[in-house]
């Protein structure tokens, strides 16, 4: 056991401790007491708030599944017009964020909105709101996350789908499976744990979205947790609620692995590989594949996209009240800074799980998850909480200089509570890269006379370069569109795409809104654009 | 890249070890309007103005903990309730406010600790051709609870201030037991489930969804003004403005304002920033840009706000400072009627 604590293994513990704070702090809330709000909650609107934040993550899930799932199976499986095309345009919806969706979709529907300025152009004046659908509330919300948060599941199962053998498909085949029945009964248990992953994502994203659901303001238990600290003063019952929350993610992971237990998935060795054939589709087929991709584009980037350009357009003057050049480089400085930091602790850490195998490094990794399912705000209260009391009993205790205004509204701050928010998504995602590289190889080079060091940068490192830039891409655009974190704990004076447009919204001036978040969406656009070939793996390419 | 990200590195430290002549706010009401106030005091007095603006309760727990390292002078926000809460809890100082101050702020709008900037009435807005005059007349907010109105009016959610804060002044005036009861009529009378921001309850009516809506006064304007588009401009124009409880104690008033934070390291800069504030200048720019009512007399809110000629009666005998300390009565009666 003593052999196995090095230098690797304390930076990787360092690492899971700091990664810890949020957790340790929000659980310390149960030592507390509670304000009146819990027991009026509990008489009214507990069970309908529960109910409703149950239907909103069925909601995203399903659309998700269905969407990410559904195109993930057309572009890897048939070639029709545009297919190429949409492999990676379908990726631009995550350059939209769920609180700009919402944006659109409330101008674009409400009374007087878009929609009946069209109308009044095309047919004259009448009262046109009556027949114009409505898509708020609860509604409003799934479509916002599910268009937005689809990307996951399709990037992951595509993925997957890619290294599906022709062999399990001609199985399927000579069984006697139709192409339908293929899907269901071969194809998509066999990509089980990717899409289980993407969805995984997709549900933290939504049990701890602020924007989207705060906007409409959806009563769900994130409404509880902000009634609960804004009109009662109750921050306990608040960090008690994302706890709870915090715990059924927990669950939920629990039950998908142990029912998954005895399954195996492994990838076909090399030599049993068979590439997959594309079926060629045409006539009415290829008509309806290119036409459900084509909606799916339109309602995920092309929309949104339109609406914040119509009013950019419509509204010049918001465009040049912008100081464009500060906001980007404040925005990318914070993307390329937490992008570093993420991408070399997450190496740090996964190569010190490596070499001491130790099992509760592992599971302390597994832990970090509670930074990305905790609502981004109680993150960010956790962490200043936490650096206030270390100041008053362990750095005032010794008559040290105060550590607050180091963490408390400085880069550094949100650099770090960055990191402990994102590092799941940094560390999971290069772990899976690792365990791709066998062990066998590390042996090999340690016999050839490679020291540990000259292993990772020589072996390691090129290995996971795909890997390092697909995570680097999503924390990217992780921290371009976060915005609860950015908004509480940042210097004066910083100000960021998002939280430009955000202050905008809150001011009902949406038309303001639209040239920061289409600047945002241009830059993510961008990232994703250059990097594509790489989050696109491809072997056929 | 490398650099670039070198170079700014060196200017964000630079930037944040600079001392001169300044003043830090923490802003929840954050209108860019505000922001060329601010450069416009810059550049009379030379006092930087630094800003960071956010959700009221996230900053107010960011100048908690900070303690005495907080080096924020001003909280800003648009709620009365929320500056007498925080100051009750003992973060914020006696401001020393100056005589100018004191002269140009009535009384009910201001404590030692704090004090208003500019004034928003919550008001109703009602559609003429499907309300009459006879209906209205003599309307108050406890008149919302009349059955007359059933399924006739919106009004937005529990969890809106404003709405908590208009509650409030109802829980004082006419204690708990009764503010319940209204709520539960309220909600029976309700067009449709709360849903949307006040401009979207004014538009609700404009489109026939409803009869008569509550809302600040500032978003009606904000319609009229063209800001929102030709459409919304016209719909505006279907709805009109009533200031109910004339009779009584009058329309309910909020305040914008700002308070002096406990460890504020720039008093006097932040008193002249408050003085700057209520200048004739600054408030003249506050009612064309927010379509705020001005907090000083002499000023004459924007043309497209009702009630310009200031000749309705405001409710000031209900102290501003009890919706912070009725905030809690007035959501928990809210939800008991079920109001989402």
């Amino acid at each position: 056991m003593l052999r196995k604590i090095n230098i690797w293994y304390i930076t990787s513990l360092l690492i899971s401790l700091v990664v810890a704070i949020p957790i340790l702090t929000v659980f310390s809330s149960f030592f507390d007491t509670t304000s009146a709000f819990v027991e009026v909650l509990k008489n009214t609107f507990l069970l309908q708030y529960i109910f409703n934040s149950i239907c909103l993550l069925i909601g995203v899930l399903t659309l998700t599944f269905i969407i990410g799932v559904g195109c993930a199976y057309m572009v890897s499986f048939y070639n029709f017009p545009g297919v190429n095309f949409f492999k990676w345009a379908l990726i631009l919806s995550f350059a939209v964020p769920p609180y700009i969706y919402a944006y659109s979709l409330t101008a674009f529907f409400e009374n007087y909105g878009t929609a009946f300025t069209i109308l009044t152009n095309i047919f004259g004046e009448y009262n046109y709101n009556q027949y114009i659908p409505k898509f708020d509330e609860l509604l409003g919300a799934i479509l916002s996350l599910s268009f937005s948060l689809f990307g996951y599941v399709y990037i992951l199962t595509r993925a997957s789908f890619l290294y599906q053998s022709q062999n399990l498909i001609d199985i399927g085949r000579n069984i006697g499976f139709s192409k339908i029945e293929s899907l269901f009964k071969v194809i998509i248990p066999s990509a089980r744990p990717a899409i289980i992953a993407g969805l995984s994502l997709v549900s933290m994203e939504t049990l701890s979205e602020f924007g989207a659901v705060d906007f409409f303001s959806v009563n769900t238990l994130t409404t509880a947790i902000y009634n609960s600290w804004i009109s009662f003063d109750d921050l306990v019952f608040a960090n008690q609620l994302s706890f709870y929350l915090l715990i059924f993610i927990f669950a939920a992971f629990l039950i998908e692995n142990f029912s998954r237990n005895n399954a195996k998935y492994h990838l076909p060795s090399k030599g049993g590989f068979k590439e997959k054939q594309k079926i060629n589709l045409t006539g009415k087929k290829s008509l309806l594949f290119f036409l459900g991709c084509s909606i799916v584009f339109f309602l995920s980037f092309i929309f949104p996209t339109s609406q914040m350009l119509y009013w950019t357009l419509k509204y010049p003057k918001h465009f040049h009240d912008l100081n464009i050049t500060q906001l980007f480089f404040n925005t990318i400085y914070l993307v390329i800074l937490s992008s570093l930091v993420l991408i070399v602790f997450s190496f740090i850490s996964n190569y010190g799980n490596r070499v001491s195998r130790s099992k509760f490094l592992n599971a302390l990794t597994t832990f970090s998850i509670s930074g990305y399912a905790i609502p981004g705000v109680i993150l960010a209260v956790a962490f200043i909480t936490f650096i206030s009391w270390f100041d008053e009993n362990f750095v005032k205790v010794y008559d040290l200089k105060s550590i607050k205004k180091i963490f408390i509204g400085s880069i550094a701050g949100l650099v770090i509570v960055y990191f402990v928010r994102f590092y799941s998504l940094a560390c999971n995602g290069l772990k899976s890269g690792y365990e791709k590289i066998n062990r066998s190889v590390d042996e090999s080079a340690y016999l050839i006379g490679y020291s540990k060091f000259k292993t990772f940068t020589k072996v390691h490192v090129p290995y996971l370069r795909n890997s390092v830039l697909f995570i680097i891409i999503l924390v990217s655009l992780e921290i371009i569109r976060e915005l609860p974190i950015t908004l509480i704990l940042r210097p004066f004076n910083y100000e960021t795409f998002a939280t430009t447009a955000y202050i905008f919204a809150s001011q009902d001036l949406l038309e303001a809104a639209a040239v920061p978040a289409l600047l945002l969406i241009s830059i993510a656009s961008l990232f994703i654009l250059l990097t594509s070939k790489y989050i696109l793996r491809d072997n056929s390419e | 890249m490398r650099k670039l990200t070198i170079i700014s590195l060196f200017f964000a430290l630079i930037s944040s070890f600079t001392i001169a002549a300044e003043v830090n706010i923490f802003s929840a009401r954050h209108y860019d309007s505000d922001v060329q106030l601010y450069e416009k005091f810059t550049a009379a007095t030379g006092i930087k103005v630094n800003v960071v603006s956010g959700k009221d309760k996230a900053l107010q727990k960011r100048i908690t903990e900070e303690g005495a390292d907080c080096v924020g002078d001003l909280y800003i926000t648009a709620d009365a309730g929320r500056l007498g809460a925080f100051a009750a809890k003992g973060m914020m100082q006696n401001a020393g406010w100056s005589k100018a101050i004191r002269d140009a702020v009535p009384s009910q709008f201001r404590s030692k600790k704090w004090t208003g900037i500019a004034k928003r009435a919550r008001i109703i807005y009602y559609s003429p051709e499907r309300v009459s005059a006879n209906e209205l007349n003599g309307m108050t907010y406890e008149g919302l609870a009349d059955p007359k109105w059933k399924g006739r009016l919106v009004i937005r959610k529990s969890n809106n201030i404003y709405n908590q804060s208009l509650v409030a002044s109802l829980v004082k005036n006419n204690g708990k037991a009764k503010t319940a009861e209204w709520s539960k009529a309220v909600v029976a009378n309700m067009a449709r489930t709360p849903k949307g921001n006040d401009r979207a309850q004014i538009m609700a009516v404009a489109a026939g969804e409803a009869d008569i809506a509550v809302a600040n006064t500032y978003y009606h304007a904000l319609m009229l003004s063209g800001k929102k588009g030709a459409e919304q401009q016209e719909a505006a124009k279907k709805v009109m403005p009533f200031f109910p409880n004339q009779q009584d104690r009058g329309t309910h008033i909020n305040i914008s304002g700002a308070g002096m934070l406990k460890h504020a390291p720039n008093k006097a800069n932040a008193v002249k920033l408050v003085e700057f504030l209520l200048s004739e200048e600054a408030q003249n720019h506050i009612v064309n840009n927010t379509f705020e009512y001005p907090m000083i007399s002499g000023v004459i809110p924007n043309d497209l706000v009702p009630g310009k000629e200031m000749n309705f009666v405001m409710d000031t005998k209900t102290s501003v400072k009890s919706y912070g300390a009725k905030q809690a009565d007035a959501l928990e009666v809210m939800l008991a009627a079920g109001w989402q």
